[in-house]
This record gives C-alpha cells, structure tokens and sequence, in this order.
C-alpha cells in the first residue's frame, strides 16, 4: 500500500489543463509513471485489503458450488419456486448479471466508436467485469432446468435421437445471443489486453515472462503491429457494437414474446437495454470507486471521468423510469384486463413493497444527478450506485416474479417465497463475480495502459487536443 | 401338467413325485381352492406331515394352480394361462361395500394385479361412474401399513393359533348358549352376512349382535320406521322430480348413494337448448356442501334448526291447502323463502321431492316423509324398501353393549371390523369397557387404535382379496377377489363362518351356498357364473314398504322440532363424515389425503369451518388456531373461514387425527372427543375462543389468502363472468347466446398460417358447468389412472400440488352468503398452444390427431411452457416424488404410464395411453376408430356425465353434439389460443317469485 502511494517519477505540481482542456489523467503523470503504477499493482504483493475481500469471494464462490451441489442431488424443489412462479430468483439473477455485463463492451465498443476518449480509464476493467458478470449470468440458465444433466440438449449438437432444438423458444436465442457476446467480449478484451501485456512481460522475469510472453504474442509494437492492432480492434468494435444492443433484447424477448400478463409486452427489449447499460454502469461505477481507491488511482480515475459516467447513469435511469410510466399507459390505454391488473398488482399488490423498491432506487436514485456537486461527490455516486444495482435486481424480480404470481385464471394464484437456497445461491454468484474479478486485479493490468497512454499529451505533442488526438 | 409315470426307481426325481402327489385327492382339492392354504389339515394332527409335504408341492408347483400368479418376479409364461396376453389388461366386476350401501365395480387388472377401479356399467346404482371412495380404494389395497399378522396381546401370532383359543373359548359358550359373548361389526348389507349372522344367534342364542358406525344412515331408517313401520329405506326418484328440496341432505356427494343420484338429479339439468326445461333445487343447509353449491336458491339455517324448518315448511303447505298435520313450532324463517317453496312445492305435487341428510334426527325424517306423501310423492318420486339382509348401526345397542361391558357382563367381544375404541362417542366408555372384557378380537386392516387393546388382532383382507355378497338399490350382486390376499388377511365372512363351524370353512364356500338359495333354481353353476361375471344381478330380495300416513302424523305431533338458536356462548357445532377420509377408513390413503377438500381446498388437515362474521366476532382468520370447549373438554382446530355458512357454527370432519401408517401419521385432529350420544351430528353448548400461535394448512387455492386483500377480491369478481359464464334459465331463455356475449368483438386473426385440423380424427373435450357438482371424482380416477405422485402436506404448502384436474371452486354474489361455481380445469390441449412454441427442446409438441403431447425423455425442465400457459395445468416435479415409494404402492401403478421423474413437466394427455389402445385395436381389426372406443379416465368417472369426450371432426359423436350447443364456450377464448377443450356455461333455474324486488346476487347482471 505505501509503496503504490509514492510515485517518486511524477511532478505533483504540473499542471492539470493543457491548452484550455482538462486532461484526462491528473497528477502530473508521464508514460513512466504511468507504466510504474499500474504495472506495479500486479507485479508487488497485493495489499491486505486484497486478500481480505478475496477469502470473502472464495468463501462466496464455495457457498455457491454447495447450493448448486445441493440443488443438483435433491431437485430444483430445493427453491422457492411453486406453480405459478415457474421463474424465481435463478432467472431473475441472470438477467441482472446479463444486465451487469452490459457496461463494458458499452464502454470499450460504442463509446470507443463515438471517440469518448474518457473512456479509456475504465475500459479495461469494465470489459473484465462484463466478461466475469456473463459468466456468472450464464451459470444460472445451466442450474435452473430440471434436469441439469440434460441441459446440453439446448444446443444444436448433432444426435442420434436426430432432434433439433426448437428455434422458435427464446431461451434458444438466448443461448446463441448470450454466447456470441461472451465470445466477441471475451475476444476484444483479450485483443486490447495485447499490448498490456507485453509491457508487463517486458518487465518481468524467469516463468512469469513466459507466461506473459505467451500470451502477449510476440507483440513488439511496431508499427505495422499497430496498424493491425487498431484495425483490429475497430472491426472488433464494430462487431461488438450491435451486440450490446442485441443481447439484452433477445433476453427480453425470453418475456415479451410470451404471453403472460405484464410480460408480454413490445417495449421490453428497448427498455432492457436501458436498464442493462443502467445497471452495468451502476456496477461499474462501484467497483471503480472501490479500486480507484485502495490501489490509488484518483489521477487515471478522475472525478471526471466518474462524472461523465453519472450522467450516463442519470440518462439510463430516467429512461428505465419512463419505461415504467410507458408500461402502466399501455396498460390502461389497451383497456385489456389482464394487462390493467398486471401492473396495478405490481405496484399495489403483495409484491408493492418489492415495485417501490424498484421505483425508489432506479427512478428517483438517479435524479439527483442533476446537481454538478453531487454528481462529483464520491460518497454520494457510491451509494447512488449500490441503489441503482439494488434497483435493478429489483427490476427483475418485479417483473419475472410477480407477473407469474398472478396471471389468467385466480385460482391458480400463488405468493413467492424464496428458499435459503435461492439466497445462498444469490449470495454465492457474487462469490464467483469477485473470484474472478480480484483474480484479475492481481493478475492483470485493470487500466489499459496503452490506451490512456495514447489519450497524454505525450502522445500528441505538437498539437495536443484531447478531442482529436489519442488512439484512433 | 405331466402325469406320465416312470417306474425306474434310479431315475425317480423329485419332480416326478411332486406330480405323483398332484394327483392325490388331497392335493386336488389344494389345487382347486382359491387360496391354497393347507392351514386346516393342521388341526388333524394325522396329516400334519402330509401337509408339510403338501405344502412343498403347491409352492413347487403355484402355477398348477393357476389361480394368481406371483406378482414380485417377473418370470415368462411356460404355459400361458388362456385369455391372457401380457400387457393387456383384463376387467372384473366386483361389488365395493361402503357401510349398509355399495358400488358396483369394473376393475382392471393387469397380469393378476389389479390396478383401477371403474363402476361397472350394469349396475345400477354406479351405471360405470365413480366417486372418491370407489377409486381411493385401489390405493388402500396396496396400502403398505396394512396388517399383515394376527397378533395377541401385541406380539405376532399366527391363525391357527387364534384359531386354536376360540375353540377353547366357544366351548365354554357351546354350553351356556353364548352368555357373555358378544358381536360388534360394521352395518352391513350382504346375504351372506346376514345368514351368518342367523346362524350365529341360533348358535347362541343368549349372544349379543351389535352393530355400530359411526357415520351411517341410522337416523333415516328410524326415521321411516316411525312413518311406516319397518327399517326401510327410502329411494328418490330424482329423474321424476322437476323440484327438489334439500334440508341439509348432501346427496351429491356425502349421503347415501351419491352416484345414482347425482347422475338422476343432473340428468334434469341436461339443458340442449333455451327450449329445454330444467329442475330446480332448493337447499337448506348449515353447512355448506357440493349439493349446497348447485341449489338454486340455499337458505343458510343452522344445522341444529334444520328441523324447525321442516317443521315451518309443513305449517306453511297446511297453510296453502295441503292435507297434513303440522307439529307447532314458533319459528323465525325467512317468511318469502318458505312461501315460495311451499308453493313451488305444491305446484309440483307428485314431481316434487324432500328429502333430509343423514345428519338429521330420526324425526325430521318422519316428518319428511309425511311432506312427500302430502305431496302426492309418494312412490312416485320417493318409495320406500325394507331389506331383509341389511344391518345399520345401531347406537342404542352399542351404549348398552359398552354398559355391559363397563359391568363385566360381556366376557368375549369379537368386533368385527370397524374401530370403535376410535370411533365410539366420548361419553360411551367403550375404551373402559374394552378392559373389562377377558377375550376380545378384533378384524381390522391396519393395527389401530382397537386393535392394541385387544386380546387378539386379526388382519382384515381388502374386498378386492375376499368372497362377498351385497344386496340392495334394486338387486344383489356378489364380490369376487382380483387378488390373493397380499397379506394373509380374512374377510368377515370368513372369520365369521369359521367361528361358526367345526372345519374351516371360506368365504367361497359361504357366498356359494348363500346364493344357492338366492340364484332361480335351475342350473345353479350357470346362473352363479353369469352373477360372478356380470357383479350384479336384478335379483331383488328388497321388500317394497308402504307408507302409513297416520302412524306417521301421530309420531310427528308428538315429536318435538323446536330448537333454540345458536349463539356466540352456545356454538353449535356439526360433525361431518370427511370428504376425504370419510369416517377415518381413509386416513393412510395418499390420494385421499391430498386430494383438496371441493369446497375449502385444504388438503392434510380437517379445520374448524366458521363463517366470516363468526370469525370476525371471534378475532380469527385463516390458519389460526381456536380452542374449542364443550363441558370441560378442549379441542384447538385450525380456523378455516368458509362464506356461506351458518353463523355462531363450527363444521368439523370426522376421520382424522389417526396414527395407523406413514400416511396418516399426524394429519389432523381428532375431534370425536366432542361426540357424545346424544348429539353424534350436530351438537350443541360450545364455546370458542382464539388460542395461541397458528396453523400451516396446505391449501391449493387462494394460495397463503391470495384472494384476501380487495384488490385481488375485486380482480376475481371482475374476471369471474368471463372465466365461468353462468346465467339463469330465464335469461337464457331471452338471450340464448348469453355465452358468446364476452367474446371479442372482432374476429381474432392468427399471426401465422394455421395447422388445419380438418382431417382424420380430432380430440377434443366438452365439459357440461351446469351438470359438475364438483364431486372430485374426475380428479382421483386420473391420479389413478396416471400415476400422480402423492407430495405431501408441506409440498402442497409450497404450492406445488401435482393434481392434472384442478377443480376451481369460486364464490360469487353475496360475500357472507355467496353461490359457488365449480370448473374443473386441465391441459385444454389448444390447437395454438403457447407452451409448444417456448420450449427450447421442442419436449411438448403437437399430435396430427390434436393432443398437446409431453416427451418426458426429452423435458429438461425450464418450466418456460408452464410459465407461458394461461390456464397454468402443467405441473412440475420438482423433486423425484416416486423415490420412496414402497414396493407394495408400486404394484397400485398403471403400466401403461410412465412414472415421471423430477425435473420433468407433466399434464394432462387426455390419456393418450387409452387412445393408443384403441387405435391399436381399431387397426387391427381393420376399421376406424369409432364414438365410445376411446373413454378418458375423468370422463369414465363423472358420475353426472359432464364430461363429453371424442372425435370433434365427426359429426354424430356425443362431443361435437355438446359444443354445438350455444353455452359452449372456450375458457379464456380471447387468447386465440384455440384450445380443444370448451365449457358450457352454467344456468341455475331460480325461483322468479324469490328473485323479483331481491337485491340481485347473479354478478354477470
């Protein structure tokens, strides 16, 4: 900790605007220090704060594999799920962690295409928690069936039964939508990773440089390698881009395209998407906080950048909000029972408590946004943050749970209560989110080096402009 | 089998001497028995090694007898016994006793083992329907905690042994003419019991004979006894009558009968058109019953003033004219409602019908049948029969009997059947009693709560295992076993004439001789096989009872009828035989236990039913528990709050609170702590009050008082209409396609190009709401017929109940005193059906012939198709329900359907099993299915006959026939769905002089 405090390369006086622009990294850092700092967290010993969170995610992540082992052995009765509400935490649970992955492929795809160079500060470690969140997300479709030895019959794997899964269900899109943003997620981060990681094999010594020089694969960058790279990488966020849009859509269509009451309905995969970058955001930005923190990167982390990110979160979230009020128009103006009672039961029903949850923390959390100071008040946007990600669980439940709880025909009405499992469960997901997460931390560089290094006025000494220098 | 003899000493095998000994006399007439037991030679101490080696022989060689084949292994036929083919069941009539009634039965059988229970199409009573009871019984058969050893004093015996000490014990009775012994069984109807039983009384004379239950009919025939003069029994015409007035009388489901009388009583309500006429149904009731949910007009009175009502109805038909003698009651009725029925009485004299429930004191009774005569009913619509071979309960006989006991005067008590240590009332010590008596047996199914006070227990075999005769409703039909006894059990009969007799002597032989008298004479062996193959024969040995008008008037002035009202200090409570565990026979039964009572859809629990002011005044709701004291006893029941009943009453069910099995085993409370005597229905004196902590019932509707908060009370009311279309027969009258008036106004337009279903045969299903009373008949015979696990209570409690018939029960009208609507609701098999189209494995999918099918191999379980259906009839297993399950429950399974593991969804098929069956034959038999070739299981057990199923593409089949009425209509037809399934909506027949200037209580206005 006292050591990634010094920076003994730095000028803490320079200079913070250049030009009549701020720049994006403070703190009077050149390419060296910068290089020192962030490579310094992965090669020094992690802090004691590292390992304590890291026993707490271990500890989460074995929690997890005994619910799953539970589950497995004795049945999916283990949860709270009854008749009606076929759908519990399990799938409410994907859609949050989908959501989650949302922010860093936003972040490092579409706001790479628009030029949003402040993105560079969080790319990297949006892109991770977006791989680490899908992955956590992808857990659940796999334990929630049945017959969990049997899930693979999901997939078009050739059979000697000679059946084809059904293209027409939504969860089968899910797959395909799921498992392409998790290959090309996984794929841009890896391609931006490249250079990163030859810094840190350039550094490094005996089996850690091979390991390192593995994977760097042979980058030596050059030019003609740099001309490659960025292709590279705006093909791949080209790819990327669409996806973002795509992948939270089709979860969407897993509900809009059904016809239960309060589900069925065209404006979800817009507002999923929403709410997805809404949320994704709302984790970002927490996680951000926690490591700008403790590994002391207020310089590359700026206020700024947390600030642009607000707005971001204040955008979203009024659009969740008018989602909602869009939802209970539609409703009444469809004049269809079924459809009024819905989203009357929503908000008044036994599940109010869980509405007003949602509405409270997603709605009006994100208002106060508005105000400059507390937009850049790290206190204030840490607990925004953990509303907004309380919120959108919230979101999910409120939708998946309470719909199913009260349908067509009131005699098959039923309450929902989750199980222990259900909770263990939950809790245990963000054991195996912050496994790898902190895994990461340690072991990878969490700002992408070459990146923030192109958006200095070093990089562009003649004619600094952060609007039109930088990596293109 | 061989008989060739070889003489060659050297090569001389064992084989070759087990068919020496085949041919013995002795081993011939083993072989001929149906159970072969060689137990008798054992009291000839002679042949006591004989039949050691006798008995080597007939297990060496079980399949010369050939009567029952071993049923844990599964081994091919060497030679296959004649009209067997393996995989194809085969059907036995049978006779069910069911205390002094019984239900004609058609049961299949598959390669020896019996595994459903239909009514047997020619009799009378059952016409091929069921009810509960009748398919419960398959279960109780395989009941795993059955008894399965004589006992005495507790420790396993065997039957010679029991044998052998009432030889000892009838000696010392053979001298003094049976002084100090005594009989207590069951009522009974059955030829044979009633010779043995004359046999018994010529034999010792100075012996007692008495006969309790504790639900039963008693009340009825000493009702009659006093209008006419026997103990004769009254049969209603319900066909006859176009009004009917219940007091208190369920005869749909719980009253005597039930079967022949719901299908008579609905086949008046079969409306085809707005031209069709239909009857009507008055119901005077405290409590509220299924024949309370179809009147047409219910008048809540408390149980208690049942009598005083009948009493102001008679005063009210003397005063309109009719010749009777009233009995003087004051009385407070509602003066419009008894106008009305009198006068919708009177002018339907000699179409009309009363009649009383069980329920009621032998003096209502008498005082109902005076009624009916007055109203020229008499054999018209009511007639009344003695049968010579029938033996109620006697309560009077049965107090005397435990005051002698209780005196020492009884030294031998052979009860056979029943459990009355369980079942006597509080204030009859019979328990006491029980102590005093030096040798005492008792024949009991399970080891219950009489059989560990007695001297000895027997094992009692099912009816399914035994020889039997019943007698009544028309003709006499006799029991067959399907069975060897799987448990070494004996029937009554056969305890009965072995008591009787020097040898040991069987059921067969007694049933065989019975009939010699009863059969024509003639070729005795031909007439006995065609009574044995058809069940039941119009053979009448019932005695056709006048009625004598003035016997019954005087004894209806000298009774009295006036009762005072209950209060809040002076609850009444009543004591109903359980809809599921009826007087506790059922207790260890799974399907009954879980099996939603129609009206309260509490499963595992009996509750103590209030109406909603009662538990307002009392500060109760749902699932609390109330403390309930009557003369210093207390009894906590769980509240159960139920609209419609009677205020400052308590409704509890018999039955439960019994420890006889895994089943059984803490469900329940028993509450015939509270019977005494006097009062064995409907008692009066308690008080309650709110006690401590609460109760978790496990309810499969209104889920955790989902209905509870207005929100969702409003929601229902709102949807109610539309889910269950009902209107009167006058309105339908003026607006004949009152069905249709919720549909879209627009044509509903599918998004993609539609399946034609024009070709071939099409299932499809109609389900007539003006016919089901809601029974739950249809909802036991498919958990027989399809295997549905049992989950249990706390199952159920999770809401994850597996029943593939929900039978919705709704309230309508009025909150305190609302009508109740009944709508049975399974797969509806929609032609556009939401589920196929969500599952990621394509595991449900449709049939070319219509069926919505389920590939269990192929389910993986995302639940996604339940989610996604409307009428939400899919249901999950969401642990492997059939892991533990007992060997011997096992056997209870059809073959013919997959047991279904967890994780996999299941529902309605509408037995597909039975399709394929038919279609296999029609094929081969080269011709096309055709009407009636396929009956599915609910449809088979309806005894109304709501349920119309078959080929909807033919035009002359009975289902098409029924959805081209103009109730039809699709649940939830909005949707587009398609489904194959329709309802006709329901019509009540009110009174239109009741109606006018009453604030309306029909909520579709």
């Amino acid at each position: 900790m006292s050591i990634l405090k010094k920076h003994p390369e730095r000028d803490p006086g320079a200079t913070e605007v250049v030009g009549g622009d701020e720049l994006l990294v403070t703190g009077g850092h050149d390419f060296t220090s910068l290089t020192n700092k962030v490579s310094g967290i992965v090669e020094n010993k992690p802090p004691s704060q590292w390992w304590l969170v890291f026993t707490m995610a271990v500890s989460g992540l074995m929690l997890l594999l005994g619910a799953i082992g539970w589950l497995v052995w004795e049945g999916t009765g283990v949860w709270g799920l009854n008749n009606p509400v076929g759908w519990g935490w399990a799938i409410v649970n994907f859609v949050f962690w989908v959501g989650i992955g949302h922010a860093g492929t936003l972040i490092s795809a579409i706001l790479f295409l628009l030029r949003q160079q402040w993105r560079t500060a969080i790319n990297r470690f949006a892109e991770a928690m977006t791989i680490f969140a899908v992955i956590t997300a992808l857990v659940f479709p796999g334990i929630h069936v049945g017959r969990i030895w049997l899930a693979y019959y999901m997939f078009p794997i050739p059979n000697q039964m000679l059946i084809w899964p059904n293209f027409r269900s939504p969860l089968l899109w899910d797959i395909f939508a799921v498992g392409t943003y998790f290959t090309v997620s996984t794929l841009f981060w890896y391609v931006g990773l490249i250079p990163d990681l030859a810094t840190l094999r350039d550094r490094a010594t005996k089996t850690r440089k091979k390991v390192l020089g593995f994977f760097a694969m042979g980058w030596r960058g050059g030019n003609r390698q740099w001309q490659h790279y960025e292709k590279a990488y705006l093909m791949l966020a080209g790819l990327a881009t669409p996806l973002v849009l795509s992948v939270h859509s089709v979860v969407a269509t897993d509900f809009a395209t059904s016809m239960v009451p309060g589900w069925h309905t065209t404006i979800f995969p817009p507002y999923f998407v929403a709410g997805a970058v809404f949320s994704g955001f709302g984790m970002v930005m927490t996680l951000a906080l926690i490591a700008r923190k403790i590994y002391g990167l207020e310089d590359i982390i700026t206020v700024n950048h947390l600030e642009k990110m607000n707005k971001i979160i204040l955008v979203t979230g009024s659009m969740v909000g008018y989602a909602y009020m869009t939802e209970f128009f539609i409703a009444w103006y469809s004049q269809n029972e079924f459809e009024v009672f819905a989203f009357i039961n929503r908000a008044f029903g036994p599940y109010a408590w869980a509405y007003w949850i949602m509405f409270l923390c997603n709605v009006i959390t994100p208002q106060i946004f508005w105000f400059k100071k507390l937009r850049r008040s790290i206190p204030v946007m840490f607990v925004a943050s953990i509303f907004v990600n309380i919120g959108m669980w919230f979101e999910r439940f409120v939708i998946t749970v309470t719909s199913l709880s009260r349908d067509f025909l009131p005699s098959s009405w039923d309450y929902f209560s989750p199980s222990i499992w259900d909770i263990l469960t939950f809790v245990g997901s963000f054991g195996l989110f912050f496994t790898f997460f902190l895994l990461f931390l340690r072991f990878l560089p969490m700002v992408a080096l070459s990146e923030v290094k192109g958006v200095m006025p070093e990089a562009d000494p003649h004619h600094y402009h952060h609007k039109e220098g930088g990596a293109k | 089998m061989s008989t060739t003899k070889n003489t060659n000493d050297q090569g001389k095998a064992y084989w070759r001497s087990l068919d020496h000994l085949a041919e013995t006399p002795e081993f011939k007439e083993l072989a001929q028995r149906e159970f072969p037991e060689g137990a008798s030679e054992l009291t000839n101490p002679v042949s006591r090694r004989k039949f050691l080696t006798l008995m080597g022989a007939s297990m060496a060689l079980a399949g010369l007898t050939s009567c029952r084949r071993p049923v844990e292994k599964i081994i091919p036929y060497v030679i296959k016994p004649e009209e067997i083919i393996p995989g194809k069941p085969q059907y036995y009539a049978t006779n069910m006793p069911f205390g002094t009634e019984f239900f004609g039965l058609l049961v299949e059988s598959h390669e020896g083992r019996p595994t459903k229970i239909e009514g047997n199409k020619n009799h009378p009573a059952t016409r091929g329907s069921s009810n509960v009871f009748m398919q419960a019984e398959m279960l109780n058969l395989y009941d795993p905690d059955r008894s399965q050893v004589v006992r005495r004093n507790g420790k396993n015996s065997n039957w010679n042994n029991y044998r052998a000490s009432w030889k000892k014990e009838a000696e010392k009775y053979a001298e003094n003419g049976g002084e100090g012994l005594a009989i207590l069984s069951e009522g009974f109807s059955s030829p044979s019991m009633m010779r043995l039983a004359k046999a018994f009384a010529r034999k010792y004379p100075q012996a007692q004979w008495v006969t309790y239950d504790s639900v039963s009919d008693e009340n009825i025939y000493n009702g009659l006894n006093a209008a006419t003069g026997y103990m004769a029994r009254p049969n209603y015409d319900f066909t006859a009558a176009s009004v009917v007035l219940s007091l208190d009388a369920d005869f749909l489901q719980m009253d005597s009968n039930d079967i022949q009388y719901s299908r008579d009583f609905t086949s008046r309500r079969k409306v085809q058109s707005e031209k069709d006429s239909m009857n009507r149904l008055y119901v005077v009731e405290g409590t509220y019953s299924i024949t309370g949910g179809m009147a047409d007009h219910r008048l809540r009175v408390q149980s208690g003033q049942v009598g005083m009502f009948t009493a102001a109805l008679a005063a009210e038909l003397s005063a309109q004219g009719l010749g009777l003698t009233a009995p003087r009651v004051n009385s407070e009725f509602d003066k419009k409602w008894l106008k009305a029925v009198a006068a919708d009485l009177i002018a339907n004299q000699g179409e009309s019908l009363v009649l009383a429930g069980r329920r009621q004191p032998a003096e209502v009774h008498t005082l109902v049948a005076l009624i009916n005569d007055a109203l020229m009913n008499t054999s018209k619509t009511v007639s009344y029969t003695f049968n010579p071979d029938m033996q109620v309960s006697n309560l009077k006989s049965f107090v005397e009997l435990t005051k002698s006991m209780n005196k020492g005067d009884i030294n031998s008590l052979i009860i056979l059947g029943g459990n009355p240590v369980y079942q006597a009332p509080v204030d009859v010590d019979f328990t006491a009693g029980l102590e005093k008596v030096a040798y005492s047996v008792h024949l009991s199914s399970h080891v219950d709560e009489t059989s560990t006070r007695t001297t000895w227990h027997i094992p009692k075999a099912h009816f399914l295992e035994s020889w039997g005769d019943v007698c009544g409703y028309g003709g006499s039909g006799i029991i067959q076993p399907l069975i060897a006894p799987l448990f070494d059990g004996k029937n009554t009969i056969d305890v009965l004439a072995d008591m009787l007799s020097e040898e040991e002597v069987w059921a067969y032989a007694v049933v065989r001789e019975t009939w010699s008298e009863i059969l024509p004479t003639g070729n005795f062996e031909k007439a006995w096989r065609r009574v044995v193959h058809d069940g039941f024969t119009d053979v009448n040995r019932e005695i056709a009872v006048a009625f004598d008008k003035a016997r019954a008037q005087d004894a209806v002035i000298t009774s009295n009828y006036g009762a005072p009202a209950a209060s809040l200090g002076n609850m009444e409570v009543v004591f109903t035989a359980s809809f599921t565990n009826y007087d506790g026979r059922y207790a260890n039964n799974g399907w009954m236990q879980e099996l939603p009572d129609s009206i309260t859809k509490v499963t595992w629990d009996n509750v103590a039913l209030i109406s909603i002011n009662t538990a307002k005044e009392l500060g109760v709701k749902n699932e609390d528990r109330l403390k309930i004291s009557h003369a210093g006893a207390d009894l906590i029941l769980p509240v159960w709050i139920l609209p419609g009943l009677a205020e400052n009453t308590i409704v509890m069910e018999l039955g439960y609170g019994r420890n006889i099995g895994r089943v059984s085993k803490g469900v329940g409370s028993d509450v015939n702590l509270f019977r005494k005597a006097a009062a064995m229905s409907i008692a009066s004196g308690f008080t309650a009050v709110k006690a401590p902590g609460t109760h978790l019932l496990a309810c499969v509707q209104d889920h955790h008082g989902m209905d509870a908060e207005q929100l969702a009370a409003d929601a229902i009311q709102k949807r109610l209409p539309v889910i269950v279309r009902e209107s009167t027969m006058d309105d339908y009258q003026k607006d004949p396609a009152f069905a249709m008036a919720f549909a879209e106004k627009e044509e509903l337009k599918s998004m993609w190009v539609e399946h034609d279903y024009s070709e071939g045969v099409q299932w499809g299903m109609a389900i007539d709401l003006t016919s089901c009373t809601g029974c739950s008949a249809c909802t036991i015979a498919c958990q027989s017929e399809n295997n549905i696990p049992i989950i249990g209570k706390e199952e159920v409690s999770n809401g994850r109940d597996m029943s593939w018939i929900r039978l919705d029960r709704y309230f309508s009208g009025d909150v305190e005193d609302p009508e109740m609507l009944f709508q049975p609701v399974a797969c509806q098999h929609c032609e556009m059906a939401p589920c196929e189209g969500v599952c990621p494995v394509a595991a449900t999918t449709h049939s070319e012939d219509g069926l919505n099918e389920m590939a269990y191999n192929r389910c993986i379980g995302t639940r996604y198709c339940s989610n996604n259906c409307p009428y939400k009839v899919r249901r999950f297993n969401f642990f492997n329900h059939t892991k533990d399950l007992p060997e011997i429950v096992q056997m209870a399974m059809n073959p013919d359907v997959t047991i279904r593991f967890r994780g996999v969804m299941e529902k309605c098929t509408f037995c597909v099993q039975r399709i394929n069956v038919a279609k296999i034959e029609a094929k081969n038999e080269g011709r096309d299915l055709a009407e009636g070739d396929v009956v599915v299981a609910c449809q088979q057990a309806c005894p109304t006959n709501a349920i119309a199923f078959g080929n909807i593409n033919d035009p002359n089949s009975e289902v098409t026939r029924v959805k081209a009425q103009n109730r039809d209509y699709a649940l939830l037809g909005e949707l587009n769905l398609q489904p194959r399934t329709s309802y006709g909506a329901k019509l009540r027949n009110p009174n239109p002089a009741l109606l006018s200037g009453t604030p309306a209580t029909d909520h579709h206005a």
